[in-house]
């Protein structure tokens, strides 16, 4: 029980992080991006391989992963921040089916649809992490980083300028910042912390493979955030915990048929997803009123 | 105030600007000169917002030139322009409007997009300094944290000429300012602006409402379907009956 | 010759791509949504094809109108009940695209209930490939759908031409300010525009249940095809969005050629990548720039 636990409160941090780095864009940027689970996957990636051929280090997987992700951000953010940012959800949609395609087609690197198992325990400073206890602690701190990052970043000159060029962009032109710049900055980032969740992960079930970074993860992600509200650090945050304490929850309901459980948690998302953008487009946290950031 | 003979801050000179079948901009010649209020005056659709996208690159000139301080402003987008000293407001405003009036005013100081801005912490804290100090001077101190979005009418206009206040540019190209204040307002608001020309600003106004234009005004240029009909002294051009006509909609 | 084979198969699906993107221009230029459940319109329009016709043993013409309607009602439905909801509330292209992923993820998992997660298909004669010379083959299906798609396009072309209602919504398409103040009723419009765009992923659902089969996550391709095809034929044109449709489905037919099927499914996206690096207008479009 107390295992079941602890790995629940594991998966809860990695998805705190990816929601977290995935708000940072959304909902203070107004850049919505639908590739959020193919960076997760190239980290994941990224991290499998460097444990199995280089190093078991977290603190080398780590920022081979995060700088990696941000350089492969720039795929999307130079052909399509230039232009209307609804090109911006399509190119990165396009890039979350090239990335889910890279992964089961390249076998000699990612397996192929089998993908990599067997990565090795973490270590940090030499410490093998194979406790749950010991990984939950470092979990939790990489989300504590994470978030710190973002509540800093959102409160200095880099916030204001992503939120001036949310709520007015040819406004932020025109008092010399520069939109593309920015942005192509922010995505980095988001892409960047969104790699630490995905080294994490590829070390707490130890294997990878193709099926965990789909399109569906990249909504779970997003309903994770709308869910819990785009607002604020926490939302994000708190629509993690709910949407893994859901399946847990469904569990108990035990009418339920025990093999569709998958579908209905994803039905119940779905749903979520939909009455929230009729009647609270901004989510459970957060304000009531959200900027139509597209409107001409 | 003299129309001064001082080389014009800003030169226009046979600007042409077409959409489809329409002639927003039509040969214009249009100067500057440096120190003194311009305002661009004429009817709905003249063509006045459009020498302002001209002027600040939101637009391409067809043929023609545009300089600034004697050097072309070909090629330039909004933001250069910006960088080169030229500050642009709105007529629908264009406030950040989920920010506070403080974050408004301040991050138009911020202009680099690197995840810190240039000076350090002393000037961090000049830029916070000089928001609050605009604040003061447009008589929004009261409203430092609300959100922009919030404001009352005439709390916006300040705002959006805060946000001009705050910069250091020295060419303002303001689009219909004041329109729609209370004379007190619109007063306050007139004494704002003109307290800067001393320091050597140029400004060039939008104004629709030809009874106040009379005030603020050192020089004004009437503009009708894209061409410049007549500039000058303020009081020949508004006691001028074509031009009058022409403004209130009695055409050939 | 295989490069010859590779071109026949990639006029057939580039036919159905094309219908299937001009559907969702037709809908995204004249209501401005970002109709991401296009793809959900074609799985519903899919599996309730196979189970018509394997299932319930419903004669195929009979089960493929009804699929059909279905597809139209779902389209219709989900504009007057989710999404004209959302734009009377000022809600952003983003929220509507939400809703409509989440209608979509909604639908998806019903489908899997429902029938599973792995393939279904119909088998039918009409899939067995006919010699027509040199070597080159293709089934009666294929020269049906293709026959059919030139004869949507041949229907578009006069109602898009001819009529009251299809006139509008091409004005519309290629000027989206006229929406809010057009003559006709608005709310007419968007049903038509609905109607018709998803009556024109019909064709593209019912051949892929007989030949490659379909599976619940089907949808997602179909509607990033969609929106790839109208990018590169150029956003504000519906000849455009057609034209792209065929450029890609002819593209990731040759693309078998050097690369195996897997890689040639990605082909899409980067040509829709190269359009947006270079060419954001696309071919024939109106306007693209911020």
């Amino acid at each position: 029980m107390v295992g079941y636990i602890l790995n629940l409160l594991i998966l809860v941090s990695i998805s705190g992080i990816l929601a977290g780095s995935l708000n940072f864009i959304i909902g203070y940027a107004g850049i919505y991006s639908m590739a959020h689970a193919a960076f997760f996957g190239i980290a994941a990636y990224t991290g499998a391989l460097i444990a199995m051929h280089v190093s078991t280090s977290l603190l080398v997987a780590i920022p081979v992963a995060m700088a990696l992700c941000a350089i492969l951000s720039l795929v999307i953010s130079l052909p399509s921040l230039r232009v209307r940012g609804e090109y911006f959800v399509v190119a990165s949609l396009g890039l979350q089916m090239i990335a889910f395609t890279v992964f089961s087609e390249w076998k000699e690197v990612t397996g192929g649809l089998g993908g990599i198992t067997g990565v090795p325990v973490a270590t940090l400073f030499g410490f093998r992490l194979r406790s749950l206890e010991s990984f939950l602690a470092v979990s939790l701190f990489c989300l504590a980083f994470v978030t710190l990052v973002i509540y800093v970043l959102a409160r200095t000159s880099f916030g204001r300028n992503l939120k001036a060029i949310r709520d007015n962009e040819v406004a932020a032109a025109a008092f010399g910042k520069n939109p593309t710049f920015i942005k192509t900055i922010a995505v980095a980032i988001s892409s960047a912390l969104c790699g630490i969740a995905g080294v994490l992960y590829a070390f707490h079930v130890s294997f990878v493979n193709p099926e965990s970074f789909t399109v569906d993860q990249s909504v779970l992600i997003m309903a994770m955030i709308i869910i819990g509200g785009t607002g604020t650090v926490f939302g994000p945050i708190l629509g993690a915990l709910i949407i893994h304490l859901l399946p847990a929850g469904l569990t108990y309901l035990t009418f339920l048929p025990a093999r569709e459980l998958a579908s209905l948690q994803q039905i119940i998302y779905g749903a979520a997803m939909v009455l929230l953008m009729i009647y609270r487009p901004s989510g459970l946290i957060g304000r009531a009123n959200i900027k139509d950031t597209w409107s001409k | 105030m003299n129309a001064t003979t001082d080389t014009p801050v800003l030169r226009l000179k046979g600007v042409n600007k077409r959409f489809g079948g329409v002639v927003a901009a039509n040969d214009v010649d249009l100067d500057l000169p440096p120190g003194i209020i311009t305002t661009l005056v004429g009817p709905n659709g003249a063509g006045k917002t459009t020498l302002f996208n001209l002027i600040t690159g939101n637009l391409k000139p067809d043929s023609g030139l545009i300089e600034l301080r004697g050097q072309s402003l070909a090629g330039v987008d909004p933001r250069n322009a910006a960088l080169r000293g030229i500050a642009r407001s709105f007529q629908d405003l264009r406030l950040f409007e989920q920010m506070s009036v403080f974050e408004n005013v301040l991050s138009v100081m911020e202009r680099s997009a690197l995840p810190w801005q240039p000076g350090g912490r002393a000037a961090a804290r000049a830029r916070r300094e000089k928001a609050d100090a605009t604040l003061d001077m447009v008589g929004l101190t009261g409203w430092r944290d609300a959100r922009a979005i919030d404001l009352g009418y005439a709390e916006q206009k300040f705002l959006s000429l805060a946000r001009i206040l705050v910069t250091d540019a020295s060419l303002w190209l303001l689009d219909e300012p004041a329109s729609g204040l209370d004379p007190a307002s619109y007063d306050r608001f007139v004494k704002l602006v003109r307290g800067r020309l001393s320091e050597g600003i140029t400004i060039c106004l939008i104004e629709h409402n030809l009874d106040i234009v009379h005030g603020i005004s050192d020089r004004i240029a009437f503009l009708d379907q894209g061409t410049v009909l007549a500039a000058g002294e303020p009081r020949t051009i508004l006691n001028d009956p074509k031009l009058a006509a022409i403004y209130f909609g009695e055409r050939r | 010759m295989l490069l010859l084979q590779l071109l026949v198969d990639g006029l057939q699906l580039g036919a159905l791509y094309a219908l299937m993107a001009v559907g969702f221009a037709i809908i995204f230029g004249s209501t401005r949504v970002f109709h991401y459940a296009h793809g959900t319109t074609y799985i519903i329009v899919g599996y309730l094809f196979y189970y018509m016709t394997e299932r319930a043993h419903v004669p195929w013409w009979l089960a493929a109108a009804l699929a059909a309607c279905a597809g139209v009602i779902f389209g219709v439905a989900l504009d007057r009940y989710v999404y004209r909801p959302i734009q009377r509330d000022e809600g952003s292209f983003f929220t509507v695209f939400v809703a409509s992923f989440g209608v979509g993820v909604v639908a998806e998992n019903l489908v899997i209930i429902l029938f599973g997660a792995s393939f279904v298909s119909i088998s039918t004669p009409l899939t067995r490939a006919n010699d027509i010379g040199g070597g080159i083959v293709i089934s009666w299906l294929g020269i049906a759908s293709m026959l059919v798609a030139v004869a949507l396009f041949a229907f578009l072309n006069w109602f898009l031409g001819r009529t009251d209602v299809g006139v509008a919504l091409r004005a519309l398409s290629e000027n989206p300010e006229l929406v809010r103040g057009f003559g006709l009723n608005p709310r007419k419009l968007s049903q038509y525009a609905f109607a018709i765009g998803s009556l024109l992923v019909v064709p593209a659902a019912l051949v892929a249940t007989c030949v490659t089969g379909l599976t619940p996550t089907a949808g997602h391709r179909v509607v990033l095809i969609s929106i790839a095809a109208s990018i590169i034929g150029g956003i504000g044109s519906l000849r455009g969005a057609g034209l792209g449709g065929l450029i890609l489905g002819l593209a990731e037919s040759l693309a078998v050629w050097k690369l195996s099927t897997g890689w040639s499914e990605a082909v899409a996206f980067i040509i829709l990548f190269c359009f947006i690096l270079a060419r954001p207008s696309g071919l024939f479009g109106t306007r693209a720039r911020v």
